[in-house]
């Protein structure tokens, strides 16, 4: 028997359960690992809220990582008390212990803590997926990331910076430009103060951005629109502020023939190649000491409702990590 | 100088091919920046007949207007303040807001026109300069097809479509096309369309899984539309690329973001040839690409159609019922 968060019904945290939870031996092909960390992210709170639908009840929870206790028939890549990290596929990270597909299992490197890697898998290669594969991020570029204070943004303004590029990005708090800015954010705006868009055109002398990596939706998507070049790509891979309503797609004509890309981790991951180079890239740069993963706050696995109020409410820094 | 009479095709009302009547003009001298052409070829595009319909759409045109958007001619006359030309000299020009190109004789800015080389025809100008430098921005810009790629071409046996096929296929990928008859076929395979499907008798969406083994395609483009947006998203392979460059079959007003997700991680891009072609240097980048490749032979311009400029009236019907092939170019 272990303990785990669970939902039953989509809604607000208070539909977070913390239950106990029979686990079985490892089947065909998989591994059990006892978890010292989880990561949180917005994902979770889309799933819990009904936003992104998914088959209940179950265990949230995208990116962990801990050590194998247990190894079923048909692995042979594994071992007990190995440390590993996963991110993305398969749901279930917020629990003491869980049984998972080895193939989605990457080695963590000893250089890097068990905390840190839960904190940096779905973060950092969603950072990997956003910048070198929904546009390829080029020495010389200057890019606009939203909330870049967050968990995805710190790592997205060190990682830019790792490639040559100028980072302008938007936060919600003098506070929150502090932080961008110590992580190599050049041009943090307050988007609560400042009109982010006509900063950016300043910052880029009328001439745009060729991507805006936009998270937070619905508020500022049109905005983010007007602050790409010719050919600009709005890379939206999340929902802040609330998903981004149909749009017309003659307007991204008007302005300059713009794209508009969707992704998801998922999708840039379930290659298992593609996955292991996103993970391998990430453990080089983390490990270079180019990348600095910040673990903001930690909740006990057991208050990861109230882990979910203060992400939600714009009241975290950095990564956020649940402590079984 | 006495002003020029020339023949034109005037819009003065919207409705069907018939409202294309030929009239007199009068041509006056070059000013400031410009220069008089005498036109030899007309190319036709089928946003014209949009145009032609109703007034609106992406750029609004107050009538009386002059149709068209490329042709090729000689220069007759040049204004003040004009460098690089000659007269006698051949060009051509592909015009991305403007019209005017339905006409004998015309004056133009000079930083719109292009030097055609010696060894390509004053009617393969006129016809490729708009559809050429469209194929050209969405296989070298919009999406840089190479060796591997799998694409999707949307009415490959159009104007647009011929020159694309070619171009994708000589830059190593695997061209699937779509078109409505079995002649329409011939045409696109004998132009770089390895697998042309045939949407009125085979579902295409389906056809285009089945010859990728169920990957789907990495881009898709698509001048159609409505008629062809679900089954374009649904040909596309896992973070692949949706690109529309028209509204041939009618106009879609609504993307959810969510379902380009929900589809794969897919990207959506709308495209017109005014954002590429937005510099003279752009624009003669995207030409001199298009002559290159058309001179090497790699992409060959079939005229399917030619039509004494005075009926154009009976092309803009052949065009809108689906009977043309190839480019189709109007002679003064």
């Amino acid at each position: 028997m272990i303990k785990a968060i669970r939902i039953h019904e989509t809604g607000g945290p208070e539909v977070l359960k913390w239950e106990d939870v029979e686990l079985a031996e490892p089947g065909e092909g998989e591994v059990r690992l006892k978890h010292s960390a989880s990561g949180l992210n917005f994902i979770d709170c889309y799933q819990r809220s009904g936003l992104y639908p998914i088959d209940l009840p179950t265990t949230l929870g995208t990116e962990g990582a801990g050590t194998i206790e247990a190894v079923g028939p048909g692995v042979d890549n594994l071992k007990v008390g190995q440390r590993v990290a996963y991110a993305g596929g398969q749901m279930g990270s917020y629990s003491e212990a869980r049984n998972i597909s080895a193939g989605v299992l990457v080695p963590v490197p000893d250089g890097i803590e068990d905390q840190t890697a839960a904190a940096m898998m779905l973060k950092g290669m969603t950072v990997h997926m956003l910048m070198f594969k929904c546009y390829a991020v080029q020495p010389g570029d200057t890019i606009l990331v939203h909330a870049a204070a967050g968990g995805v943004g710190s790592i997205m303004c060190q990682w830019a910076n790792a490639l040559g590029a100028t980072v302008i990005g938007t936060v919600g708090s003098d506070e929150k430009a502090e932080k961008a800015k110590a992580n190599g954010c050049h041009h943090p705006i307050n988007y609560s103060t400042e009109d982010f868009a006509a900063r950016v055109q300043e910052i880029t002398d009328g001439k745009g951005v060729p991507v805006v990596y936009e998270s937070i939706g619905k508020n500022t998507y049109e905005k983010s629109m007007d602050c790409l070049a010719n050919f600009g790509t709005l890379v939206n891979f999340g929902n802040a502020s609330g998903p981004i309503p149909a749009i017309e797609p003659l307007e991204l004509m008007r302005k300059g023939s713009l794209a508009l890309s969707r992704p998801t981790l998922f999708n840039y991951t379930a290659d298992h190649d593609m996955r292991m180079k996103a993970a391998a890239d990430l453990f080089d740069i983390v490990s270079s000491g180019k990348v600095k993963i910040e673990i903001g706050q930690t909740f006990a696995l057991e208050d990861t409702a109230k882990a979910h109020v203060a992400l939600e409410s714009r009241q975290t820094m950095g990564s956020t990590v649940l402590i079984p | 100088m006495a002003a020029l009479k020339a023949s034109a095709i005037l819009l003065r009302e919207h409705g069907g091919p018939e409202v294309l009547k030929i009239e007199e003009t009068e041509i006056g001298d070059p000013g400031p920046g410009e220069i008089r052409i005498k036109q030899t070829a007309i190319g036709i595009n089928f946003s014209e007949t949009h145009t032609r319909k109703r007034p609106g759409g992406t750029h609004s045109n107050p009538l009386p207007l002059i149709l068209g958007r490329e042709a090729a001619g000689i220069v007759e006359a040049i204004g003040p303040n004009v460098e690089g030309f000659e007269i006698g000299q051949r060009v051509a020009y592909g015009l991305r807001r403007q019209q005017g190109a339905y006409t004998e004789c015309r004056l133009i800015p000079a930083f719109e026109l292009v030097a055609i080389p010696d060894d390509i025809s004053d009617e393969t100008a006129a016809a490729i300069m708009v559809k050429g430098m469209t194929a050209c921005y969405l296989v070298s810009q919009t999406f840089e097809v190479g060796p591997g790629h799998t694409v999707l071409v949307q009415a490959a046996a159009g104007g647009v479509g011929t020159i694309l096929c070619q171009w994708a296929h000589h830059l190593g990928a695997t061209v699937l096309g779509t078109i409505s008859s079995p002649a329409k076929a011939d045409h696109a395979k004998a132009h770089g369309c390895d697998h042309p499907i045939n949407y009125r008798e085979e579902d295409f969406s389906a056809r285009a899984r089945e010859l990728t083994n169920g990957e789907g395609v990495d881009v898709v483009y698509d001048p159609i539309g409505a008629p062809t947006w679900e089954g374009s998203f649904k040909s596309l392979k896992r973070r692949g690329l949706m690109v529309n460059y028209g509204w041939a079959g009618g106009r879609v007003t609504e993307l959810e973001p969510l379902d380009l997700m929900d589809m794969g991680s897919l990207t959506f891009t709308k495209t017109a040839l005014y954002n590429y072609a937005n510099t003279r240097e752009n624009m003669l980048g995207l030409a001199n690409a298009l002559f290159d490749v058309v001179s090497s032979g790699a992409v060959k311009i079939e005229i399917g159609q030619k039509f004494a400029m005075k009926d154009a009236s009976l092309a803009h019907e052949a065009l809108e019922t689906g009977k043309t092939v190839g480019s189709t170019v109007l002679i003064p």
